[in-house]
């Protein structure tokens, strides 16, 4: 007998993403599922703030654009989409999805939504319950030094609310925070019906570590490459990535038929290493998974089986993302050339410093770079003395300042002209104006039990 | 006196971020290469090189069926992508950057 696999792709990566790959997918690639992925830490926190702005906002405006041009294809070929873009706020974007639906016409479509990751109003009654929020980064206790300037908090949701919608029959399930790894999770638990049991859990990590390499889209098919980087075919039409995952927990990684880009055990690899801890244990919400046991294999042309893979029992703990807003920053760019670049950008931030000096502004920090030099890999690398590069063709001065208020900010940024404007050798950007100041937003990571979390889904037809 | 490489010769690497943690895979070009990057690259040689850039601890965990070395340096970000005032506060660069790094063999 046959093992049973399922095939799902990777839509989008983040908020910022392009939509022709994931279309792309959507038309031609022999998948069930596509995972449109919107989220990122900061994300998050910038869909509080719209949601404060406008209670109809909070979640990617694009989003509603990208489901009404991929969900026409997919219900045709019998995809199912799973998505977090539903953001701050999975009710809102819901209602503008059904709206916007109906306005093209498409019918007969079964909207599925989940929330309980939105745990912002439950702030105080939680803690007074006794649940103390310590910054894990940190070890921070004092939640109360940021109470006020809370935008918004979070908790990263796994698949129980996908699969509960998929078993309403949803054809597209869209959630908030629901965490990425979880948008692929999901799906794999529904088709191959494991439960949260032992029995499950080496299988349950195979189904993290796949959505692992692939939720990323482009970063595991060519894009991101510290190897392969030169070697891409068509990078201009990258594919995005497909996993088969079989019932037996061992898996194929390939990408979109007819697409750019590249699979092979070195891209799979590198992606494999993005952004983890401790590999003998990568926790998730619906399990935890070890990296160290999986062996990768080179199978065919855009094609890696992984084997081996395995898993530990999901965490009694749910990590949450709480925002919180601390000031501003200003970012500005000057550029200088020959002769004496880098002795005339070092002269303008003598004015601007003395300036500053001179100025009521309290300037929280001020960061400066020479780009040209160190403004990727800092300290790690020297700037030479301006007289020892007096020929150096060009060189960009870079400054970034933070200030509590935004008027502070844009103080900064409309005096910029006179630091900039001494010397023959500044460069005039005609084409763009600086940019504006930014809210700084940071987020503060801990963690709740699982028990207090209340997921809820519901499902609507248009 | 041993021979100094540079990793850029042996190894690839990618960065990413969570929080103010920056985590790169180091990924050995060779088995012979893994061999001695395991046994060379050690938190305080991390630290050293990364001087003020890493404000917190290091921590190395090996993997030995990829061949590579997953480095998780805390405190790395500058307070982390939002309020870091570094051109990427994700850190991505840290990849390449420490390819930078010269090991004795």
């Amino acid at each position: 007998m046959s093992l049973k696999k399922v095939a799902i792709g990777s839509g989008s990566l983040m908020w910022g993403d392009i939509i022709e790959p994931g279309l792309q997918m959507a038309k031609k690639a022999d998948v069930k599922y596509i995972c449109y992925d919107w989220l990122a830490e900061v994300t998050m926190s910038i869909l509080y703030m719209l949601k404060q702005r406008d209670v109809n906002g909070g979640y990617p405006p694009k989003l509603i654009d990208w489901m009404c041009k991929v969900l026409p294809i997919t219900k045709e070929r019998g995809i199912k989409v799973i998505t977090n873009g539903g953001g701050a706020n999975v009710e809102g974007a819901c209602e503008a999805l059904k709206k916007a639906l109906k306005e093209v016409g498409l019918k007969g479509l079964k909207i599925g939504s989940i929330s309980g990751d939105d745990i912002t109003d439950k702030l105080d009654k939680l803690r007074s319950s006794g649940i103390k929020f310590t910054n894990i980064d940190t070890g921070e206790e004092d939640i109360d030094s940021i109470k006020e300037r809370v935008v918004g908090a979070y908790v990263y949701l796994g698949s129980e609310g996908i699969v509960e919608c998929l078993k309403g029959q949803a054809d597209i399930v869209v959630g908030g925070r629901l965490a990425d790894n979880a948008l692929y999770v999901g799906p794999w638990m529904y088709e191959f019906g494991w439960d949260y049991s032992e029995e499950n859990w080496n299988k349950i990590g195979a189904a993290i570590t796949c959505g692992h390499v692939v939720e990323c889209s482009c970063c595991c098919t060519g894009g991101m490459m510290c190897s392969y980087w030169d070697k891409v075919p068509e990078p201009w039409n990258i594919g995005y990535p497909i996993v088969e995952l079989s019932e037996n927990g061992d898996a194929i990684i390939t990408k979109t038929p007819d697409s750019g880009g590249l699979i092979n055990s070195w891209t799979v690899k590198e992606h494999l290493l993005y952004e983890l801890h401790d590999p003998k244990n990568y926790i998730m919400p619906d399990g935890i998974a070890d990296f160290t046991t999986l062996k990768l294999e080179d199978v065919g042309k855009d094609r890696v089986k992984v084997t081996g893979m395995s898993g530990k029992k999901r965490p009694d703990m749910l990590k949450v993302g709480i925002g919180y807003t601390d000031g501003w920053k200003q970012e500005l760019q000057h550029w200088f050339c020959w002769p004496d670049a880098l002795k005339k950008a070092k002269h303008c931030e003598y004015i601007m410093r003395e300036w500053l000096k001179r100025q009521d502004l309290v300037t929280e920090k001020i960061h400066v770079d020479y780009m040209g030099f160190n403004m990727a890999h800092g300290s790690l690398v020297r700037v030479p003395d301006p007289e020892e590069v007096a020929d150096l063709p060009e060189v960009g001065l870079r400054i970034c300042a933070k200030f509590k208020t935004k008027k502070e900010a844009e103080f900064f940024r409309e005096h910029a002209m006179i630091w900039s404007a001494p010397p023959a050798g500044y460069v005039f950007n005609t084409t763009t104006a600086p940019a504006k100041p930014v809210r700084i937003i940071k987020l503060w990571p801990t963690l709740v039990p699982r028990s207090i979390v209340q997921i809820k889904t519901k499902i609507v037809e248009v | 006196m041993g021979q100094k490489i540079k990793l850029v010769d042996i190894c690839y690497a990618r960065a990413g971020d969570k929080g103010d943690i920056s985590n790169i895979g180091l990924m050995a070009k060779s088995s012979e290469y893994y061999k001695v990057i395991k046994e060379k690259i050690i938190p305080k040689k991390i630290k050293d090189f990364f001087g003020d850039m890493v404000k917190g601890k290091v921590e190395i965990y090996p993997l030995d069926n990829l061949e590579s070395l997953e480095i998780v340096m805390h405190g790395a970000l500058d307070g982390g992508a939002t309020g870091s005032l570094r051109i990427d506060g994700t850190g991505k660069p840290y990849a390449t950057a420490i390819l930078r790094m010269e090991i004795e063999v």
